[in-house]
């Protein structure tokens, strides 16, 4: 105990010669510890991929018919130079704001929507500018092209709201990021799901239940989990929409 | 030692304690903020609030793992116990880089709703019934619940107005911070990793502060006194010829208590094992110009009385020691603190007067 060798330090005075060195050392350790880790921690991030918002384009105004179930969605029938006619845009309010309340009753007219496209390859959504210039009605009925049953497919992958995704955060996927994703989904912003094999050449699939209506509260859960599911999948304009069935899916690790 | 709450003073060691941890931490988040983006190459950016968030969070990680690592270290070499004192003030910086870690969290993945972030931060995610998925940022509020409770109390005002068992035990709420954090850590972003380089280093880090603590644990085992278990009051600390001039043996009395023998002037007297200030171990200590002196903050107590000099008010409980033949005894029933015992002379025969 008491009678080692080990020279005496009390904090007021001196620290003794044969201490100074060691405690030196120390310091330099933890120093070089910490600057280690910085570096090891740092650079060994994960890619999240290229996405995000595309300022680059300016506004996008894009006129179409509008629906508004499961999620907002354009059916565009006059397109641009980025955005082609017979494209099913996904549409979300500015960050986590919900926009079905002012969307409901235009459903199925035809409309002038504006706002700025975030993209990740295939996948895009158009965040609707605030007040009157976002969305205009032009006070015509248009026609919602009729969905194609596609069948029954077994899928994996990941549910992920579409707006993070599409590049609105980097990262914005997986568990780490689940509660955000769930923030958005309580703002009406599309869940999609990220196929690990492609469905008649798609990746990216819309998520509703399965009446064809929203994204269950309880099917939360789910969220950002690698997932295995059995499904109905339909075709909306061009863009394909899988209805999930709560008693068909689980998560696997 | 103290006038009031006032005790461990600033000096030139505490300055160069703090400089150094500063000057770790600085160069950790620099490093991670500054340097490392340009290093990776990846093909798409992190948000810069991420990035900060991921910094700082990995930051406070390794900060809590340092300080868990001093106790155990001190405990199995006394060369370590320098850093022991004024390690609260690096619990306190910890706090604020876990607090700042949080802060680019909700205002980040929390922000643009229009619920209140911090609503949103409890209400968005409650998949409790499940691992893969769980709400891991519970683990990281009760993390930081239990750092701002230490850093709130860590004055030594507190530890006055508390009573050092008391505060002690507060303190004890590290643990809980740690356990925490390690549970928000592998709830959340090792579940979501493709480069497992953090993995590594976080788990390394949980393995040295448990390994540590267990080889302390072990070593008092094995070095400290064993319970004496005769139901006499008088226990058998050690041979008069184990003791040298200056320093102390300890025995443990019960569970909680302990008695350092001390040999000064080439007389004996006995005090509680435990200082005034934080229950430092004083036997651990050697008297200093006629006064025991604790290791870890250096209060000092004059070993006849357990008192510390005017004008300081400290007590520590004394006891009374007899010989038998050339062992030394000691009277497991304390005396009140600050009461004199007169100091046990050895004979050059050995027995006692
Ligand atoms: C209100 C309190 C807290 C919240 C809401 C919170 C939230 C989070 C979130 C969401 C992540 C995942 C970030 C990502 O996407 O990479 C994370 C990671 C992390 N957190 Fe916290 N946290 C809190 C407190 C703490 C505290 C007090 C500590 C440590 C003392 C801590 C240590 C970490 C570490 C080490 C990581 C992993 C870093 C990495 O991503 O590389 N957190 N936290
Ligand atoms: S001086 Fe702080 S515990 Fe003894």
């Amino acid at each position: 105990m008491s009678e080692k060798k080990a020279p005496f330090f009390v904090g007021y005075m001196g620290v003794p010669k044969a201490l100074k060195s060691f405690l030196l050392k120390v310091s330099l350790l933890l120093f070089a510890g910490f600057t280690a880790g910085a570096v090891l921690a740092g650079a060994s991030q994960d890619d999240p991929g290229q996405a995000g918002f595309r300022f680059d384009y300016g506004r996008q105004t894009l006129t179409g018919v509008l629906e508004a179930n499961p999620y907002p969605l354009l059916y565009v029938t006059q397109g641009n130079d980025r955005v082609k006619a017979g494209h099913t845009m996904m549409l979300s309010g500015q960050g986590k704001t919900p926009i079905m309340a002012n969307l409901a009753a235009l459903e199925g007219n035809e409309v002038e929507i504006s706002g700025v496209i975030l993209k990740r390859g295939e996948l895009d959504m158009l965040q609707v500018a605030g007040g009157k210039k976002g969305i205009k009605d032009l006070s015509k009925e248009g026609t919602i092209p009729a969905s194609e049953p596609l069948g029954k497919w077994k899928l994996q992958g990941e549910i992920c709201d579409g707006k993070c995704l599409a590049g609105a955060m980097n990262p914005g996927r997986g568990l780490a990021h689940k509660a955000c994703a769930n923030l958005c989904l309580l703002a009406d912003i599309p869940p999609v799901f990220v196929s690990s094999q492609p469905v008649e050449g798609k990746e990216f699939l819309l998520v509703a239940d399965p009446d064809g209506g929203p994204f269950p509260r309880e099917m939360y859960n789910y969220v950002g989990q690698f997932l295995e599911l059995e499904t109905e999948i339909e075709r909306r304009g061009d863009l394909l929409v899988l209805r999930i069935d709560p008693d068909k899916i689980k998560a696997i690790e | 030692m103290s006038v009031k709450y006032i005790s461990v003073q600033w000096n030139s060691n505490k300055w160069k304690y703090n400089a150094i941890m500063l000057a770790s931490v600085f160069t950790y988040l620099w490093i991670f903020i500054f340097v490392t983006p340009d290093i990776m190459s990846n093909e798409g950016r992190i948000n810069g609030q991420v990035h900060n968030a991921r910094a700082f969070g990995s930051c406070a990680f390794l900060m809590l793992s340092v300080i868990l690592c001093i106790g155990p270290l001190a405990r199995l070499d006394k060369r370590f116990l320098p850093l022991l004192y004024n390690r609260r003030h690096f619990g306190v910086m910890t706090m604020f880089v876990g607090i700042t870690h949080a802060g680019y969290i909700l205002n980040w993945y929390f922000a643009f709703s229009p619920s209140n972030k911090y609503e949103a931060l409890l209400f968005s995610n409650t998949s409790y019934g499940q691992l893969s998925g769980f709400p891991f940022e519970v683990f990281g509020i009760l993390a930081l619940f239990c750092l701002t409770i230490l850093a709130a109390t860590s004055h030594d005002f507190w530890l006055k107005f508390l009573t050092p068992r008391i505060w002690k035990r507060i303190h004890y709420l590290i643990y809980a911070a740690y356990i925490s954090v390690v549970a928000h850590v592998s709830l959340g972003i090792l579940q979501d990793q493709q480069n497992h380089a953090f993995t590594v280093l976080f788990i390394v880090s949980a393995l040295v502060v448990a390994v540590l603590h267990l080889l302390a644990a072990i070593h008092e085992r094995k070095h400290g006194d064993p319970f004496p278990n005769n139901s006499d009051n008088w226990v058998e600390v050690c041979d008069v010829s184990e003791l040298r001039e200056g320093f102390a043996k300890i025995t443990q009395l019960t569970q909680k208590e302990r008695v350092a023998v001390f040999m000064h002037e080439g007389k004996l007297s006995a005090i509680s094992n435990a200082c005034a200030h934080q229950n430092g171990p004083l036997g651990e200590g050697k008297i200093i110009r006629c006064l025991v002196t604790c290791p870890w903050h250096g209060f000092q107590y004059d070993v006849t009385n357990g008192s510390s000099p005017a004008p300081f008010t400290e007590k520590v409980p004394t006891y009374n020691l007899k010989l038998e033949g050339s062992s030394v005894l000691v009277d497991r029933n304390a005396n009140a603190p600050g009461t004199f015992v007169e100091p046990l002379v050895l004979q050059t025969t050995g027995a006692a007067t």
